[in-house]
Parts: structure tokens; C-alpha cells; sequence
């Protein structure tokens, strides 16, 4: 499948699968079970509202969803509590899987959901969504479930950020258009297909995801899409159009730290796919300059961009999932 | 969550009984009203769920379509086989009874005062939903929206027809357009009808007090006033404002003159020649309102012609003083349904939906769901802890309505 015909057959509109009935038909004759996944840090304006709606209408009023859970990375605010008392299952990532030791970052999170979520299809919606609706779930499970040659599904939206005064249309996207894409039209043509590398709605195959390290920073989304790329090819993915997404802007001076993670996670599948070489480790330190008094300062902040091995490697996880591989011990 | 119901397929069948002679039927309706708020806490979050999405849908008066397409889309989802839009634009379901002796209308108005470019997000607390418009009336029309799904959860059925109208055009001028239209033109009377409002859970509206609402507009005319000059229509309105702010208002009949609204000018150095306010009268004699008319008519004119402005008065909205007496079964009812809930009514009158029952003759309350706040600056306010006691109300007065208590001698 080349990239004309992948961006022609394997895009969607969220309306194309309204009727909830028949996908939740089309799962059951299936035998699938899907777990909704809310990554979150100190969410407590939006989660409430994410998790009433998604699990009004996609567990209670159509069982689309088998489980919702909040990962939480260490909140300071009400987010699990909230959480917790509109019907969620609330996990704090760091008291699981203690034996990985303890990471911060999203994709820390991702990576333990796999362990904590029960789905044969995960599906991971950010905490911070103002205008959350049901589409932003059924709309990336819906082509895993009619398709299986499809494995992952990325969202795609129109992002109008949020100011004090209504919305200003697009503007969202900076570091797709600025860095990924040419990254990508540079190294992975093929991904430039998907219109939205970066959002942070996606849903996949337990059987891909488990096979697959997680950056635990900023590099989570790149990571998945060029290790899954890399091993099942351009028709393993499908993106759909989620319509628009109102989320918090981001000052640009941090997005060039998610420019540094994002980087660092390229630079290390470059150089293990041995397309590229450095002579030298390369630095884990970003330096940004703050202005203060007249004078500038050079603030440095330390980026490591830490992966998590696929979880297929680690122990705890193949007992729960995959009792059948673990080697019995000895009498 | 199937309740136990004595319910009333069988108390309305021929010879059947009557709740209010009947005391052994009015202790099982006690005690089923009693049970409602636990038989309904499963399905909190879908209420809530229900709260937010119609609430972030921008819903001023005469541009409610996609809210009715909410609605009635709820309304199918539920199997309702009689849902669709009337003529006016109004959201209606019907639920046919099992007899069908009697004819229930719920009614809820789906616009609000906030303008469509302010931001509609919804935010969810531990305790309370915040948004702009939530309590009035997103609340009112989401709880109507479940009602279907609500009675089926609870395995009711009620032996009389029931009918949910989520109306358009109610608020400002609309004066309430959707639901004049859709009672002048509904092919079957209705006995009895219920007002939905967000707020304050206790509201027991069952009069209206005679109401006059007007605009008073200005505009300057090019030409002077040989008498008094020409004046900016700021200056003109104010004129206007102190002859009504001197209107001597009697302390008996209880009557009073708002003004609600004011509006002119775009700049600091320009002195606008036009400017208009909003005012209501309301008092519980219609031969004050009408007196009071005619005293801003004359004020109005006398203005115009002295200062060279075209100053007219528009009268838009009036409603004659009217209603049930507190005897009347039906508040009765419904105070003894909040009783059974620990309540405490807040009896009073309402110039909502409930007037316009009154000026058919047909007996109708208005009652409140949850405490809150509406607010003009900040986004209204609900609290979710007393919904469902809220909603326990209004299924208890329509258990109570159907099993016969609200029957006039």
C-alpha cells in the first residue's frame, strides 16, 4: 500500500461510525475487549467531565468500553479523587510495577496501562480535553474493530487553542509542521501520511503495543509510530478525523523542550536502525534562555528521554498475560 | 433498580382506586417516592453525562436546533416511537399510558440568556457542574431528555399519557413562541402540566403574577426641538428613567417597576443618538399593570415630543395575574411528595412556562431540581448531591399525578 492509497482507504471521519449499536455489535461478534486509558497530571478542570461523558455514553449506555482508567503520575491537585468518584478505576503509575522502579512522564503511564488494562485494544485519550465527546473514543477503536489489518489508529483534528476570548481557529501543530514532518520527510516518508503524528488520542492492538519500548517523555507518540512502522509497515495504521480538539495552549519555549525529547527519541531509532552514527553520547541537558531583570539567564533542564523496553520483556506483565511463556520454576 | 411500584396500570384501570380516598395506596405511594432517590443513584453519571453535553451545546433564544436534534435524539435512543420536532421548532416525545385516562405534559425551555460566542465549556467537580447557562435551563431539559429512559430503568409505567415538550423561543422576546404554539395547536388537551427549571430544588411556583415587559427605545431626530434643543438619547433616556423611577407604586396590591436593562453609546467623544432599556412591571392586580401602562405611555410621549427624539414604547409581553389556589390537589401533591423527600418548599410565582398553562386553564407547578446559583458574571452552578432528590420529586408527583391524587372535587 503506497502513501497515496494508505491516506485514500485509511482515513476517516468519526461520523462514519455514529451508530454506537452497531459497533458495540460488531465488538461483541468479535470477542474483543476494549480499555480506555486517561493518562493524567493535575487534570482536575477536565477529567471529571471526560469521565462522566465517555462513561455514560461508551460503558453504561453502550458497553463499547470494558474499563476506564486513570493513570495518574503523581497529581498534586483533586484529579484522582474526581476521578475516582465519577466511576473510574484511578492507578497511581509509580505503586505498580515497583520493581521497573519509578518513572514520570506520559508515556510511563502508557506503558504501565498495558499491565494494568485488561482490553485486547487500548485506547488512550489525554485528561485535558475541554470539548471531550464519545467520537474522540469510538472514532479511533471503530476501524480496529471492522478491520484487523489494522493495528494502530491515530486521531486527527482541527486544534483551536483556548484563550480568554472564544477560540481562535488552528494555530495548534507547531512542532509537527516545524520538526516532525520534515524529520519525516527526511528519514520515514511514509509517516508523513498521517496528518497529526503528535496528538495525544490513539488507540492499538495489545499484540503490537506489548512488542513496542515507550519513551517515557516527550517522544512517546514518534516512538510508536516509527517502532510500529518499522515492523508491520504503513497498512498496519489507519487515522481518523476527530473534528476539533479545545486544549490548553503551550508557551513555545515549551514545546522546544518537547522538540529536544522528540529528537533524541529519532536520534536513537536512527542509530539503531544504523542509519546514523554519532561519535559521542549525546548530551541529555537543554538549555533555554529566561529573561529576567534585564539580563538573560541560561536555564538548563535535564531531558533523558528514558525508554521503557517493550512490555513483553518484563516478568510481572508475561505472568498476567501470557502465563503460558513464563518458564515453570524449578520443583 | 426495577422499583417497586403500585403503580398505577392497575389503579387506573375501570372502578379503580383513587390514591387521595385511599389510605392504604397513599403509604405504598409514600414509600415508593420514599425509595426513589437510592432506585435512581445508578444512573447519576448518565444524568450528569446528559448535564454536560446539552449544556456545552450554545443554545440562545431562536437558535436552539441543535439542541432539539439532542433531544430527540435521546428520546429515540430511549424507544420512543412518537418523538419529533413540532411546527415551532420544539422538541416533543410521547409516552402512551396504559389507559391513557389522563394526559401529563413535562416541559422544559431549551434556550438560555448566554450568547453563542462565549465559551460553553462545562466543568465537572467533586461536588458541583459549572457552566454558562447549566442551571437555566440546560439542567431542566437534560433531566426531560432521561425521562423516558429513567421510568424504564425504574420500571414504571405509568397509566397516563405522558408528554415531554422541550420548548424553543421562551426567554426575551421569543415570549415563549415554541410553547404558545405547540398548546394552541396540540390535537389533545393536556390535565395537568410540570415546568422543569434547574434551580432551586424547593421551587414551588403554581401562580403567575400579572407581568408587563417593554422596551423603551430613542433615537435623535436631525432636528432640534424648538422648545428644548436636541439632547444626546442618553440624556433623553435618563429624563425617561427619572419620570419612571417617580411613578408612585401603592404598597398594596404588591407591584413593582425593574429595570432590567440599558443600553447606548459606542464612544467616549460621541454623543449616540440612540439608546434603549428594558423594563417589567409585575403586580397582582392586572388593573395596576394596566394603569402603569398607560402612565409610561404618557411619560414615553411627552418625552418624544419635548426633546426632538423619537422615543417609543414597545410592550412585547403580558401575562394576567392568575393560577391555582395552594388548596388545589395538585400542589398539595407535589408538597407532599417533597415532604416525603425532606423538601422545604419554596412556594412563590413564575412568569416561565407555568404562565402560559395558567392562561389555558390548565393546573401546573413549577418545581426546581438541585440547589445552585445562576450567576451573570461568573457561569452558573449546580450541585450534583441534591439532583437525584431533585429528580425523586418529579417522579414522585408523576407517580402521585397518575395515581389519581391530583383529581378535582
Amino acid at each position: 500500500m503506497n502513501r497515496e492509497q494508505w491516506l485514500a482507504e485509511r482515513t476517516f471521519h468519526h461520523s462514519r461510525f455514529w451508530d454506537l449499536q452497531r459497533l458495540v455489535e460488531a465488538k461483541q461478534k468479535k470477542g474483543l475487549t476494549i480499555s480506555l486509558c486517561l493518562p493524567a497530571l493535575n487534570e482536575e478542570a477536565t477529567i471529571g467531565k471526560e469521565i462522566i461523558i465517555l462513561k455514560s455514553e461508551l460503558y453504561d449506555r453502550y458497553p463499547l468500553v470494558d474499563e476506564i482508567a486513570v493513570i495518574d503520575s503523581g497529581s498534586t491537585d483533586q484529579t484522582r479523587e474526581i476521578a475516582a468518584q465519577f466511576g473510574a478505576d484511578v492507578y497511581l503509575a509509580k505503586e505498580h510495577l515497583t520493581e521497573c522502579g519509578d518513572r514520570r512522564g506520559k508515556g510511563e503511564n502508557l506503558w504501565k496501562a498495558l499491565h494494568l488494562l485488561k482490553g485486547d485494544i487500548i485506547v488512550y485519550v489525554d485528561s485535558d480535553i475541554n470539548n471531550i465527546h464519545p467520537r474522540f473514543v469510538y472514532g479511533l477503536v471503530a476501524p480496529l474493530i471492522h478491520d484487523e489489518s489494522v493495528h494502530y489508529v491515530k486521531a486527527f483534528y482541527d486544534r483551536p487553542l483556548a484563550f480568554s476570548h472564544g477560540l481562535r481557529p488552528s494555530g495548534g501543530g507547531r512542532v509537527t509542521e516545524i520538526l516532525i514532518r520534515p524529520l519525516f520527510s527526511l528519514f520515514y516518508p511514509d509517516l508523513t501520511a498521517i496528518i497529526q503524528p503528535l496528538s495525544g488520542e490513539y488507540a492499538g492492538r495489545r499484540s503490537i503495543l506489548e512488542q513496542i519500548p515507550f519513551p517515557v517523555g516527550y517522544g512517546v507518540e514518534t516512538a510508536m509510530l516509527i517502532d510500529i512502522y518499522e515492523k508491520m509497515g504503513l497498512e498496519a495504521f489507519a487515522q481518523t478525523d476527530l473534528d476539533t480538539r479545545v486544549h490548553r495552549n503551550q508557551e513555545t519555549i515549551d514545546l522546544g523542550r518537547m522538540a529536544f525529547g522528540i529528537l533524541r527519541t529519532l536520534f536513537n531509532r536512527l542509530t539503531r536502525q544504523q542509519r546514523m552514527h554519532f561519535e559521542e553520547q549525546l548530551p541529555t541537558i537543554m538549555r533555554q534562555h529566561i529573561a529576567s531583570d534585564g539580563r538573560f539567564e541560561l536555564k538548563e533542564y535535564l531531558i533523558e528521554e528514558f525508554e521503557r523496553p517493550p512490555i513483553l520483556e518484563v516478568d510481572a506483565y508475561r505472568e498476567r498475560f501470557h502465563p503460558d511463556t513464563v518458564a515453570s520454576s524449578p520443583e | 433498580m426495577p422499583l417497586r411500584t403500585a403503580t398505577t396500570a392497575e389503579s387506573s384501570r375501570p372502578g379503580r382506586r383513587i390514591a387521595e380516598n385511599d389510605p392504604e395506596m397513599m403509604l405504598e405511594l409514600r414509600d415508593t417516592v420514599a425509595e426513589l432517590p437510592n432506585a435512581l443513584a445508578p444512573l447519576r453519571e448518565e444524568f450528569l453525562a446528559n448535564l454536560v453535553m446539552l449544556g456545552q451545546i450554545p443554545a440562545p433564544t431562536g437558535e436552539e436546533s441543535e439542541r432539539v436534534r439532542f433531544i430527540l435524539d435521546r428520546f429515540l435512543e430511549s424507544g420512543l416511537s412518537e418523538a419529533g420536532e413540532d411546527e415551532a421548532g420544539n422538541a416533543v416525545g410521547e409516552i402512551p399510558g396504559t389507559t391513557g385516562t389522563r394526559r401529563i405534559m413535562l416541559v422544559a425551555h431549551l434556550d438560555t440568556i448566554v450568547p453563542s460566542n462565549v465559551d460553553h465549556n462545562v466543568q465537572v467537580q467533586t461536588d458541583r457542574i459549572l457552566g454558562p447557562g447549566i442551571s437555566d435551563n440546560s439542567l431542566g431539559a437534560s433531566v426531560l431528555s432521561m425521562i423516558p429512559l429513567c421510568l424504564s430503568q425504574l420500571n414504571i409505567k405509568l397509566a397516563s399519557d405522558l408528554k415531554l415538550v422541550a420548548t424553543v423561543k421562551s426567554l426575551h422576546r421569543g415570549n415563549h413562541a415554541g410553547f404558545k404554539f405547540h398548546l394552541d395547536h396540540m390535537p389533545e388537551p393536556v390535565d395537568v402540566g410540570i415546568c422543569l427549571e434547574g434551580v432551586q430544588l424547593g421551587r414551588l411556583d403554581y401562580f403567575s403574577i400579572g407581568t408587563l415587559r417593554g422596551d423603551i427605545t430613542c433615537d435623535v431626530r436631525p432636528v432640534q426641538s424648538r422648545s428644548y434643543g436636541s439632547e444626546s438619547a442618553i440624556a433623553v433616556l435618563n429624563r425617561i428613567i427619572n419620570q419612571l423611577l417617580n411613578i408612585e407604586i401603592p404598597q398594596r396590591p404588591f407591584t413593582r417597576i425593574n429595570i432590567g436593562k440599558l443600553r447606548a453609546g459606542v464612544s467616549y467623544d460621541i454623543e449616540p443618538d440612540h439608546a434603549d432599556l428594558g423594563f417589567e412591571v409585575i403586580s397582582h392586580s392586572d388593573e395596576m399593570i394596566a394603569r402603569l401602562q398607560k402612565r409610561i405611555e404618557d411619560i414615553v410621549n411627552e418625552v418624544s415630543a419635548r426633546h426632538a427624539v423619537e422615543a417609543k414604547l414597545d410592550c412585547f409581553f403580558r401575562r394576567e395575574a392568575g393560577g391555582i389556589p395552594f388548596s388545589h390537589p395538585l400542589v398539595q401533591a407535589v408538597l407532599g411528595v417533597m415532604q416525603t423527600l425532606g423538601i422545604e418548599p419554596d412556594q412563590g410565582h413564575s412568569p416561565s412556562e407555568l404562565s402560559e398553562f395558567i392562561a389555558r386553564g390548565i393546573p401546573a407547578v413549577t418545581i426546581g431540581l438541585t440547589t445552585g446559583e445562576k450567576n451573570r458574571k461568573e457561569p452558573d452552578q449546580i450541585m450534583i448531591e441534591p439532583l437525584l432528590t431533585g429528580i425523586a420529586q418529579l417522579i414522585g408527583s408523576l407517580l402521585a399525578i397518575d395515581a389519581g391524587v391530583c383529581e378535582e372535587e
